[in-house]
């Protein structure tokens, strides 16, 4: 289904390939920090009897900022979920067909990441102006306008590397067509 | 076009660009996006919802869980936690005739308590328990088999992945779909015990020579009782925490993934089983897993609304209620669209398509939607044994490390277990007690 096997990022490789190597790191480590986070809160609660304030609200918008670190180097590894019963049968057969189509598949994916980050500014812009913030004040308050912006990030990112897969699948979908003719 | 055809084109065009190859999140999300847009006549409304669901249907606390638990699984996975909990099992069935698949089931039941994922399993017991299988006389084909069928035990016993996307999808506590998910898990595993003892009497060729063998206890070389406990005491620590923390009321399930999570990663340490590398990789892998599936489960939520906007799930709750065909007829049909998409979709995307459409018929019909949780996991888990898309089968032909065990002998050696799994489900449809009598 989803590629190969887990991989390490390689060395060097461009810079957007780095840039989305270490978004990915940022986003395992978050992962680590939100487990820590609860831990502190649940041993808090059961040994002390003072559970951090906040948490909940934190793992929420933690949530949504792992997954849109993660995102743009998911897709570089070719991780997205999908069916490749007949497309890896296509691509397999090495004819241009299979590259085309596979191509579409990548264009869509830009178009519609596209459309989520222009909708996305909207919100950022907004929350940004107003100061909107998660939780209760006087308690604990965290500003929204960060996560916006790592979903923007994200967005692009992908966006930028749905373009780079579309890019690979015309140039073996040219060299197809050059072996076969 | 009114728009309950719009709601009807879209699943169709979802299906078709899904079969081509399209990403299922890219091809939900398009179809969804084009849905909206007709029926409101308006992009700029589709576009906003497609950034909310971007952005507010994950945000919640209930889904840390999905990080937490898979990361406890790769931890575990990663750390011969399964080869210790196979060698303890070893010790107490070998004097069964069949022991060792036995072993191999009750390891892989064990196992699936403190993990949530199908591929975690057959992953971790191909390299166990497949060696040793053959190794005492075994055929290759029963060898695969018992580990394919058991490892779909890891998605039915607690904590899992399939009923913590279903709690999510169908808005049903996490908490009460792991409960439900305990006697049917374990029933599973008690009709794979009574399997092998069958085959062994009746089918000796199919499951080899060395079932009929008994291994005679050797003191010299067996381990004492004081190493068995320690072997397995990692693992029972980790099932006391996890499952004894939710049953127990002390932690949600999302606190029980993060306390899980650190006591494996703690565990792994100090026993020196997790090298910096095999870390990095673990925390890598976890991203991936969390990034598609959470992925797929935003572009899930912008497909619901659609459909919620189309009044395709009203409609067709209003249609099951004046054709009469009654629940058994709508579950038949649904199971066979589970076994369909099973032909071209993994378990998670089958559940997210089926789910949004099918479960407010559900609720509108008076259906018990804890139990129809668990039906629903154990039908789509029959998929991952039965071709062409077994992915558990794929998942144990790619950790072989012998070329002569084709993936057409996992298919057959699987198959028995996943008639097994046919009946079992069974069981849980004309007796839902089993599902819901834990709650």
């Amino acid at each position: 289904m989803a590629g190969g096997p887990g991989m390490v990022t390689p060395k060097g490789g461009s810079i957007f390939d780095r840039l989305s190597a270490s978004l990915n790191v940022l986003g395992s480590l978050l992962i680590l920090a939100v487990m820590l986070l609860i831990n502190f809160d649940v041993f808090g609660r059961l040994l002390f009897n003072e559970p951090l304030s906040g948490v909940p609200e934190m793992v929420r918008l933690s949530i949504v900022a792992i997954v849109f670190l993660q995102i743009t180097h998911t897709l570089r590894n070719r991780r997205f979920i999908r069916s490749d019963v007949l497309i890896g049968r296509m691509l397999a057969r090495g004819t241009p067909a299979g590259y085309l189509l596979q191509a579409f598949h990548h264009f869509v994916g830009a178009i519609l990441l596209a459309i989520i980050f222009y909708f996305t500014i909207d919100r950022f812009d907004r929350a940004w102006r107003i100061d909107e913030y998660v939780g209760t004040e006087g308690d604990f308050t965290a500003p929204v306008w960060p996560i916006y912006l790592i979903i923007l990030i994200g967005c692009a990112g992908t966006c930028l590397q749905f373009l780079m897969h579309l890019v690979t699948d015309i140039r073996d979908a040219r060299r197809a067509a050059g072996k076969s003719s | 076009m009114s728009d309950i055809q719009i709601g009807l084109l879209s699943i169709l065009g979802i299906l078709l660009l899904i079969q081509s190859g399209m990403h299922v999140s890219v091809a939900l999300l398009l179809l969804s996006f084009c849905g909206v847009w007709a029926m409101k006549d308006n992009g700029i409304i589709a576009g906003k919802m497609l950034s909310l669901a971007a952005a507010e249907s994950i945000s919640s606390y209930a889904f840390g869980v999905i990080p937490l638990f898979v990361l406890m699984g790769l931890l575990v996975g990663a750390s011969d936690i399964g080869r210790d909990t196979f060698d303890v099992c070893n010790r107490l069935f070998r004097r069964m005739r069949g022991g060792l698949g036995v072993s191999t089931v009750a390891a892989n039941a064990v196992f699936a308590a403190v993990q949530g994922t199908t591929i975690a399993s057959a992953s971790v017991f191909t390299k166990v328990a497949v060696p040793e299988l053959i190794r005492l006389g075994y055929t290759p084909r029963f060898a695969v088999g018992v580990v394919a069928g058991s490892s779909v035990l890891g998605m039915l016993i607690p904590p899992s992945l399939l009923l913590i996307l279903y709690g999510i999808v169908a808005e049903v506590s996490i908490g009460q779909m792991f409960t439900a998910g305990i006697i049917p898990g374990i029933l599973l595993a008690f009709a794979f015990v009574v399997l092998i003892g069958y085959l062994v009497r009746r089918h000796p060729k199919f499951v080899g020579e060395g079932a009929l063998k008994l291994e005679k206890p050797n003191p010299e070389t067996d381990a004492s009782a004081m190493e068995l406990a320690g072997l397995i005491s990692p693992i029972v620590i980790l099932i006391a925490i996890v499952l004894g923390g939710i049953y127990g009321g002390l932690f949600t399930p999302t606190e029980a993934g993060g306390v899980g999570a650190l006591a494996a990663l703690i565990l792994a340490v100090v026993k020196r089983r997790l090298s910096w590398a095999a870390f990095k990789d673990v925390l890598i892998e976890t991203g991936y897993v969390t990034a598609s599936i959470s992925f797929l489960l935003i572009a899930a939520h912008l497909y619901a609304n659609m459909l919620a906007l189309s009044g395709l799930p009203d409609f067709m709750g209003h249609w099951i209620e004046t054709t009469n065909i009654g629940l058994v007829g709508v579950l038949i049909v649904y199971l066979i669209a589970i076994i369909l998409l099973g032909t071209i979709l993994d378990s998670a995307s089958i559940m997210l398509i089926l789910l949004p459409l099918v479960v407010p018929v559900m609720a509108k019909l008076g259906v018990d939607l804890v139990w129809f949780g668990i039906v629903t996991v154990i039908a789509v888990e029959i998929g991952l044994l039965t071709p062409p898309l077994g992915i558990a089968c794929f998942v144990i032909r790619a950790n072989l490390e012998d070329d002569r065990i084709t993936l057409g002998d996992i298919f057959r050696g699987a198959a028995p277990f996943a008639l097994t799994m046919l009946i079992v489900l069974a069981l849980v449809v004309a007796i839902p007690w089993l599902a819901t009598g834990l709650l």
